[in-house]
Order: C-alpha cells, then sequence, then structure tokens
C-alpha cells in the first residue's frame, strides 16, 4: 500500500507555497496606497527597513503555506493505492461472482457445506476494492447478494444457501453472470463456479459468453468418484374396475446408476402416508428393473401415493410421489337415426365399452328427434346417420353451447335442418362415391390438435391403412378448423367451437359401410381419443416435475393436476387459498383477477385449501424431482470455462483487458476520496488565517495610532 | 512647521487663490488677471522700462537724470522734458520648469506642476509685458521643450504650458546642463522644481547656471502634506517617480519626516543664498502673490543694479 497521486501534475502547484513567504517579506500595505512625490525622507528612516525584510507572523504564513500546500495536494487527487493487496488478481480490484450450485445433487454427501466453505473462503480473500455478488442456482439463477464489499453480508448469505429440489441448469446462472460483469465498472471480472459440474446442466448451447477481462475459475466438488446412485425413473398406475370397484396395480421402474456390484433395496409403496406394500429387488450396476405392486383400491379423492426406494447417497430421486383420484365415467349418447341401418353404431358402441376402466358410459337410442332427457348427463353426443329436426338443432345448440361436445357423422341418410345450418362448420353436400382403384385415404392429419396428438410420434397408431369409399361432400368455411382431409383434399373431419363447446362433423361414417376405417387398429383409440375431446376431459396428471407452475385461477390446469374434489373447486371461482409446501412452508395464494400461479420448487405433495379450513380430503398436487439431475455423469470444468470465456488475445478481446491499471487507479482514487477532504481542510485553514490576521493587523494598527498619539 | 505660514498675502490679492485660479482653463487669461489684477494692487507703473521706444514726454522733475532730458524739445520750448520710452527688452527671461512626476503630486485641487504652470504664465506674461525676450524650457530627466527666448514666443510659451504634463523621473543635472548650453544669452533664469536631490546636487545642477551670468531665480514648490505629513492611517506610500512602494506608519515616522524635510530646505536656503540664488519656497495652497512679489524684488534688485 503507498500513496499515489491520479494528477501528479498538480503538484507543481505546491510551489504557490513561496507565495505567502514572498507576500510576507515584501509586505505591501495593499489596502491603502498613498502615492507620495518622493520616498527619499521616508527611506531614509531605519525603522521601516527592518520591518520590510522580517518575517512578523510565523503562524500566519505557516496556515497559509500549508493551506496553499493542501489545495495542490488536493487537486492531485491523491489516495492509497492498495492494488498490491487486492487479493488474488493484482489487475485491480475485482467484481467476483460466486456461482453456489444448489442442485439436488448437492445434498449427495457433504457437498453442499463444501460448497458454502468455497464460498466464504472466495469472500473472505476479497481485497478491499473487490466486489462480489452471491448467486445461487439450479433450474433458475437467484441472487442472493449484488456488488457487495461487505464481507459480513456476503458470509451471512452464504449461510441461507441450502438444497433445493430441482435440476441443475448452468446456463441462467451463467447469464446473470453475464449480466452483472457487464455492468460492473471493475476491471477485472472473476466467476467462480461452484458446483458438481453434472454434464446433463450443460448443453452447450446457452449463449453464455462473458465479458472479456473476466475469468471462470471452477470449484468441483466431491471426490470425483462415481456415486452409486438408485432411483424410482417412473410408477405406472393402470386402473381396473373390479367389483365396481376401481383398483390400482402400482408398477415402478427401479433404476440403478453406478455401482460394481449388485445390490439388494428394498422398494415399498405408501398411500396417504402409510406403507401398505413393501418388495425387496436386487439391482445390477446400471441397469433397471420394474417392480410391480398388488392392487389397492382407490377409494377416496386426491390419493397420495409414494413409492420409495431405500436411502442411498441421493435421497431426492429415491422417492416418487403420485396423486390419484378415483375416476368418473364420461357420459356418451350413440344417437341412430330412425331410418338408419341397425348396425350404424356397432362399431362405435364396441370401441367406447372396450376399456379397463370403464370410462366411457355409453348410451344408445334411435329416434327421429333429440330429446331434452336424451341429453341428461351426458358429455358426448354421436349423431351417427341421423336425421336432425329443428328443434332437435336448437337442443343440440344449447347443449354445445353450455360446454358438451357433438360428433355429426352425417353417413347415408343423415340430414341438417337448414335453420340451424349456421351450427356446422361449413356447407354439406351430397354423398360422393370413391370408388375407383382402392378407394380414398387419409391424407392429413392435424397432429397438433388433442384428437391426433397421441397419434404424431412413430408406430403410434396408423390411420394410411384405411380406405374410404365414400363420404359426404362438405366445403368448410372459414371459421371451421379442419383436423382431417383424404387424400384429395376433400375434408374428413371438421370442427367448429360453439361457445364452451365443440362440433365436428365427420364426412364419412362410423361403420365400415362406407369405409374400413372400424376395422383398422387405430380405430379404437382414435373413437376415444375422439369421445374424452368431445366430452372435455382432460387426462390427470398423477404428478409434476419440479419447476412446474399450476394456474390455479385455470380449470383446464386444476383438471389436468388431478382436481376432483367439489370441496376445493373454489380453486377456479376466486376464493382465496393457501398452499401447504412440502417443506411445511406455506405460500398464500389471494383471490386477485388473472392467473394465480403455484410454482412447484419443492418435492413432495403440495396441499391446497382455504385458509382456516380443514377438509377431508383436501386437493394435493404431487411433484417429484427431475430425474436428470440423477444422472450424476460430470462435465470437465476446464472445458465449461473454456466454452464461456471471452478469447484473451488479440486487439478484438474487449476495452476492459487493456486498462485494468488505469481504471483501477481512478476508481481507488474515487472510492477514497481523499480530496475532499484536503479541501475541507484548506478553507478552514483560509478561514481561520483570514480571521486571525484580520486581528494581529487591528491590532498592530490600534498600537500604531497609539504610539502616534 | 514652514515658514511660508508668517507669511501673508498682500492686501486685495486674494483673487489669486489658486484654487480659484484652477478653474480658468486658458492659461494666457489666467496670466492677464493675474499680473494686472496684482499691478493694479500695487497702484505702481508697469512701465518703468528701459527700451529705447518712445513713449511720451513730462516735465522735468528734481531728482531725473538729466540724461534723459529731451534737448531738442527744450531748444523749441524753451522748457525742460523728460523723454519718456516704451520699456525696452533689454533681458532674456527663461522659466526652466520641472516635468518629473513628483511635480504631478498634489493633495487638493491643485498639483504642483499646475502650480508651477500658473506661476511660469505669470512670470511670463508678466516679463512680456516688461519688453523681455521670453523662452520655455521643460524637463524631467532631460529636456522636454525648449523655447527659445524671444518677444514673440509668450503664445508659444502658454501653449507649451498648457499641455506640459508630469510622469517620468526626473534629474536636474543634465538637462540643466544642456540649457547652460542652450541659452548663451546672459538672462534671468527662473527655475520652478520640488528639488527632490540632495541639497548638494541641486546645487551643482543650479550653480553652473549662476556661473554662466545668468540671474537664476529659484522657486521651490512644495505640496502642504509634503511640508505637514498629515497622514494618519498605516498606509504604502509609493514613490511616484520610482513606482517603488513601502509600509509606512505616519505616526511613528511623522516627526523624523518634519526634522528631515526642514533639514533638506534650510540646506537649499543655505546652498542658492550662498550663491546668490534667490530662493523662494512655495506651498501650493498658497496665492500666487508671493512669487510675484519675489519676483518683482529680484527685478528691482536687478534693475538697480544695473
Amino acid at each position: 500500500m503507498s500513496l499515489g497521486f491520479l494528477i501528479p501534475l498538480f503538484l507543481l502547484g505546491m510551489a504557490g507555497v513561496v507565495v505567502p513567504i514572498v507576500v510576507h517579506l515584501t509586505r505591501r500595505q495593499r489596502r491603502n496606497v498613498v502615492h507620495f512625490p518622493s520616498l527619499m525622507f521616508l527611506q531614509k528612516i531605519p525603522y521601516q527597513e527592518q520591518r520590510r525584510r522580517r518575517i512578523q507572523h510565523w503562524f500566519l504564513l505557516s496556515l497559509r503555506a500549508l493551506a496553499l500546500a493542501l489545495v495542490a495536494i488536493a487537486f492531485a487527487r491523491p489516495f492509497l493505492d492498495r492494488s498490491g493487496s487486492g487479493g488474488i488478481g493484482s489487475g485491480g480490484p475485482r467484481e467476483i461472482v460466486v456461482l453456489v450450485d444448489q442442485s439436488y445433487s448437492m445434498a449427495i454427501a457433504d457437498q453442499m457445506e463444501q460448497a458454502r466453505d468455497e464460498a466464504r473462503r472466495i469472500f473472505d480473500g476479497m481485497g478491499p476494492l473487490d466486489r462480489a455478488s452471491l448467486v445461487t442456482f439450479s433450474r433458475g439463477a437467484r441472487v442472493v447478494a449484488r456488488s457487495s464489499s461487505d464481507r459480513l453480508r456476503l458470509r451471512g448469505a452464504v449461510d441461507t444457501v441450502t438444497v433445493s429440489s430441482e435440476a441443475t441448469r448452468y446456463g441462467p446462472a451463467l447469464k446473470v453472470a453475464q449480466t452483472i460483469l457487464e455492468e460492473s465498472t471493475l476491471p477485472t471480472g472473476e466467476v467462480y463456479l461452484v458446483s458438481d459440474f453434472q454434464r446433463n446442466g450443460w448443453s452447450g448451447d446457452e449463449g453464455v459468453r462473458l465479458p472479456a477481462g473476466s475469468s471462470v475459475v471452477t470449484v468441483p466438488l466431491g471426490d470425483g468418484a462415481t456415486v452409486d446412485n438408485a432411483l424410482v425413473s417412473d410408477v405406472v398406475l393402470p386402473r381396473q374396475i373390479v367389483g365396481g370397484r376401481e383398483r390400482i396395480t402400482a408398477t415402478a421402474r427401479v433404476v440403478r446408476r453406478g455401482g460394481t456390484e449388485p445390490r439388494e433395496t428394498s422398494v415399498a409403496l405408501e398411500i396417504d402416508g402409510q406403507e401398505i406394500q413393501s418388495r425387496a429387488v436386487t439391482l445390477e450396476p446400471d441397469a433397471a428393473t420394474a417392480v410391480t405392486f398388488q392392487p389397492f383400491t382407490l377409494s377416496q379423492p386426491h390419493t397420495r401415493g409414494t413409492v420409495r426406494l431405500s436411502p442411498d447417497a441421493l435421497s431426492a430421486d429415491d422417492s416418487h410421489h403420485f396423486v390419484l383420484s378415483p375416476g368418473s365415467s364420461l357420459g356418451v349418447l350413440a344417437f341412430e337415426g330412425a331410418r338408419a341401418a341397425g348396425e350404424v353404431s356397432l362399431y362405435l358402441r364396441g370401441a367406447l365399452e372396450i376399456t379397463e376402466d370403464g370410462r366411457f358410459d355409453v348410451r344408445a337410442r334411435r329416434g327421429a328427434a333429440v330429446r331434452p332427457v336424451d341429453l341428461e348427463g351426458v358429455q358426448a353426443v354421436f349423431l351417427n346417420d341421423a336425421q336432425i329436426d329443428g328443434a332437435s338443432a336448437e337442443r343440440i345448440r344449447d347443449f354445445v353451447s353450455e360446454g358438451g361436445g357433438v360428433l355429426v357423422a352425417m353417413g347415408q341418410d343423415g340430414t341438417w335442418p337448414a335453420s340451424a345450418a349456421d351450427m356446422l362448420p361449413g356447407t354439406l353436400g351430397a354423398a360422393d362415391d370413391r370408388i375407383e382403384g382402392r378407394g380414398g385415404r387419409l391424407g392429413y392429419l392435424d397432429y397438433d390438435h388433442p384428437v391426433f396428438e397421441i397419434f404424431s410420434g412413430p408406430r403410434s397408431g396408423d390411420f394410411t391403412g384405411a380406405r374410404f369409399f365414400r363420404a359426404r361432400r362438405f366445403e368448410a368455411s372459414d371459421s371451421a378448423a379442419v383436423l382431417a382431409r383424404y387424400d384429395d383434399g376433400s375434408p374428413a373431419l371438421v370442427e367448429r367451437r360453439i361457445g364452451r363447446g365443440r362440433l365436428l362433423v365427420w364426412t364419412s361414417s362410423l361403420d365400415a359401410f362406407w369405409n374400413d376405417l372400424a376395422l383398422q387398429p387405430v380405430y379404437l383409440p382414435f373413437v376415444h381419443r375422439l369421445t374424452e375431446y368431445l366430452g372435455g376431459r382432460a387426462e390427470p396428471v398423477p404428478w409434476f416435475v419440479t419447476g412446474q407452475v399450476v394456474d390455479l385461477a385455470d380449470p383446464t390446469a386444476l383438471e389436468t393436476a388431478g382436481l376432483v374434489s367439489s370441496e376445493a373447486a373454489g380453486l377456479a371461482e376466486g376464493l382465496e387459498q393457501v398452499a401447504l409446501r412440502p417443506s411445511g412452508e406455506t405460500t398464500a395464494l389471494p383471490a386477485t383477477e388473472g392467473p394465480r400461479y403455484l410454482p412447484l420448487d419443492e418435492h413432495g405433495f403440495y396441499t391446497v385449501r382455504q385458509p382456516g379450513s380443514e377438509p377431508d380430503r383436501p386437493f394435493v398436487i404431487a411433484v417429484n424431482v427431475d430425474l436428470e439431475e440423477s444422472n450424476l455423469t460430470r462435465i470437465d470444468a476446464a472445458e465449461l470455462a473454456l466454452q464461456i470465456e471471452a478469447p484473451t488475445a488479440g486487439p478484438g478481446a474487449g476495452p476492459r483487458l487493456g486498462e485494468p491499471a488505469a481504471l483501477g487507479r481512478e476508481d481507488q482514487e474515487r472510492r477514497q476520496g481523499v480530496w475532499r477532504w484536503l479541501l475541507l481542510l484548506a478553507l478552514a485553514l483560509f478561514a481561520a488565517e483570514t480571521a486571525l490576521s484580520n486581528w494581529v493587523s487591528r491590532r498592530t494598527d490600534g498600537a500604531a495610532r497609539a504610539a502616534a498619539v | 512647521m514652514s515658514t511660508l505660514r508668517t507669511r501673508t498675502a498682500a492686501a486685495g490679492a486674494q483673487f489669486l487663490d489658486p484654487a480659484v485660479l484652477g478653474r480658468i482653463g486658458n492659461l494666457e487669461l489666467l496670466a492677464r488677471t493675474v499680473v494686472d489684477g496684482f499691478l493694479t494692487g500695487l497702484h505702481r507703473s508697469p512701465y518703468l522700462g528701459f527700451s529705447t521706444d518712445f513713449a511720451e514726454h513730462r516735465p522735468y522733475d528734481p531728482g531725473d537724470d538729466i540724461r534723459r532730458i529731451d534737448w531738442r524739445l527744450y531748444a523749441r520750448t524753451d522748457r525742460y522734458y523728460i523723454k519718456l520710452f516704451e520699456a525696452d527688452t533689454n533681458a532674456n527671461f527663461s522659466v526652466l520648469l520641472d516635468l518629473s512626476a513628483s511635480m504631478s503630486y498634489g493633495s487638493h485641487s491643485l498639483t504642483k506642476l499646475d502650480y508651477a504652470r500658473y506661476l511660469a504664465a505669470c512670470l511670463s506674461y508678466f516679463s512680456s509685458r516688461q519688453r523681455d525676450r521670453v523662452g520655455l524650457v521643460t524637463f524631467d530627466h532631460e529636456i522636454v521643450d525648449y523655447v527659445p527666448p524671444s518677444m514673440k514666443h509668450l503664445d508659444t510659451i502658454l501653449h507649451t504650458l498648457d499641455r506640459a504634463q508630469a510622469g517620468r523621473p526626473g534629474r536636474l543635472d543634465e538637462p540643466l546642463l544642456n540649457v547652460t548650453e542652450l541659452l548663451g544669452r546672459k538672462g534671468i533664469l527662473v527655475v520652478i522644481s520640488d528639488f527632490y536631490e540632495d541639497p548638494d546636487a541641486v546645487l551643482g545642477a543650479v550653480g553652473p547656471l549662476r556661473a554662466r551670468g545668468h540671474d537664476v531665480i529659484v522657486f521651490h514648490v512644495m505640496d502642504p502634506y509634503e511640508l505637514s505629513f498629515p497622514f494618519d492611517e498605516a498606509s504604502g506610500f509609493e514613490d511616484l517617480e520610482t513606482g517603488e512602494q513601502i509600509p509606512v506608519i505616519p505616526g511613528k515616522l511623522r516627526e523624523d519626516y518634519l526634522r528631515m524635510v526642514d533639514a533638506h530646505l534650510a540646506a537649499l536656503k543655505k546652498r542658492f543664498t550662498d550663491h546668490r540664488i534667490d530662493y523662494t519656497l512655495l506651498d501650493t495652497s498658497r496665492p500666487l502673490d508671493v512669487a510675484l512679489f519675489q519676483y518683482l524684488l529680484a527685478r528691482e534688485r536687478l534693475s538697480r543694479k544695473r
């Protein structure tokens, strides 16, 4: 540490110190100058000679000289050069960003404690001019302390870092570090990446590039040895209706990563917190096995289930949570026209009845008109080759408007009243034969639509095998959505939304008379998906993954989350709610307009209820960890650092590399601001000198007058 | 205090108060006013000259110089008449005026230079009326203007005086030595200065003029503040000629200063008197009549001598 001057040229101003000395020695009375013809006589008086050459007020002279010297020094901008004690780097003060991994893999052994220790060590090594930020990251990044030189505060922030339930993503954290460094005025940037460096957290295309002049210091945690980790990667929960009761047969997939020898472990199934079954399994190294439990009866809504392994090094992925509710069947009406053939709904009914869990409650009716009673308790209606009159059409309009779904399969004799033509998604025409060759085929399917979404993957259903020999001509309107077309471009399946519901038109028939789709394997899932779509049923999700967000004001999202409890229906009706997190903390969900998001950032069960209420079966959401984190394969830390550091050589390396020393001096001077104090002191000295000299002058004049008298 | 304080101005000469004269811009008017008024107060004829130009006759009075009896007129009239003449130019009269910067000092409405200019104008006018040839030399450390003595140069002299300004350092020896060379014919020399030099040096400069046969009249012009040093406040005193400045506490110096001034004046008076040079100390706050009286006395003495 040494004294430096930012603008040493101003020190030449110290020569001004001689000014008061000269003035003092040649002191001329400038207050009152008398022009006199000649000083011939006055100069001959020896008294004046002595007074003029002698310094009479040493103290005043010292004050003036000192004040002038202080002004000169202040303008030279002095500072204490502490660059030599600035810590690790020698290029001036540093902007340090410590990125601490808090993904759940950090819970292995004492890695999190190691991470805290490393962060404290980094902060302890800070120079007096350094600034540091603490950023914790897992799937996202959070700035715990930003650009602070307060070590106590930084150490306190370190103590708050805990393991989260999320997976590692280096991108967001490094982008935060990039932003901090870009906004920093310090010349040197250092990013400390404290992590267990899982490969899955880095894809390489995050687009992170730290600014020039900054470097990355990786701090790998752990001993680098392969961790023997077993996890429950998936749970299959097929339902069966046995004796009118719904039974679930849970099958868990258990994966073991690492290890060298087979390992015995136990797998337990817990329902509502109670272990009901346990299985002992032998896990081979780097292998997987399926564990099937005995069926259990599902009778209560929002039943919490967990498949749990014996704890190992990484415990977060040893358990897999899910929530189940008894399924409710979807009411389906298969309506045939009075003139329709007898077997016109044979395949349709058969397809709807072939379910293990009895999800469809199918009612078939044949008649001339659709009665109101026909639509009671029904969510989906198939109008198969039906002759619809005006009244029936209006009933159907009301039914659809209130959220129901209708599929109109025109067939041979199907008609639609002109008075309700606006309900159809287009204009219906006559039947068109396609008997040339081997008939028409479906040439286009909208795989983004929920009906066809499950068929989008390979080997997920083949519609191309079905042949269509006859279909009704249909000209889709502009507001209609064509979900499927034949290979000649004419519409096969057209949709139109009416109110809260939807109406679809199938231009061919649902039996095997006009086409052989009913004979294809894809027919069954197609009809199931079509029916579920018409009925507006969303498949409940047994569990979520940490990081996902549920909108508690969105009914569809709630249904997807498995909401069936009527007590919890207030979630969608704007009532105030509170969520109890797996850690025991609560999250208030005030009743406000717009979405009410509940971030799911802990693994376990989230319980949502109204404040103060204690429902028997509250709405529960199961959240599991992202299993990508269970893959503990490491990435080369140096390779990662190389990918995000700016090139260090070349003229285009950035402006900050070339001027760290100058900036460092300026920054030190600016932070210390010694010149202000020096100027204040100089002003005080000038004021004191003025007051003192006036007093001395008055006293001298008074004495002189007294002597003259 | 100064010896001037014991003197009294002639009765009826109050209009010669320098403060009044300072308000008259024209030097000729000033000189005529001063001189004519002064002479009127004297009740003496100003025309008693020694010229050869006939003016008039008057009856002979006993005691008149019989050489002035017009014998031709006696032959015609058988009476004795004295032949009177217009005053003739019988001398060169030159004013040697000091224009050194110290002459610009004035504690009241008139500076020493103003006073000296009025004095020079009056004397020149007066001498011109006496049919003298009048000339002027202004000098500081060298000769600034030189108007040779002539009967016709009064206007030039007055003009030169009018524009004379003091501003440069002055000294006596060199310019007065040059004057000695310029003025070959003997005459009356009036030296007007504040004589801020050592008395011996002053005499060394003025003495040669006397030695060349000139009749030298010295007027020492001093401001009343120079003679009394009435300053009170501690001040910086700046020399008008050198610009040098020294701090002075007047109260402590006044006694010493006045003692030294008196010694200086006494030394000058003694030196000039010893060399038969008329020396007159003039206080610029006093009327001009003192100077004019002194001049007339000197002229009278000179005329008697002739």
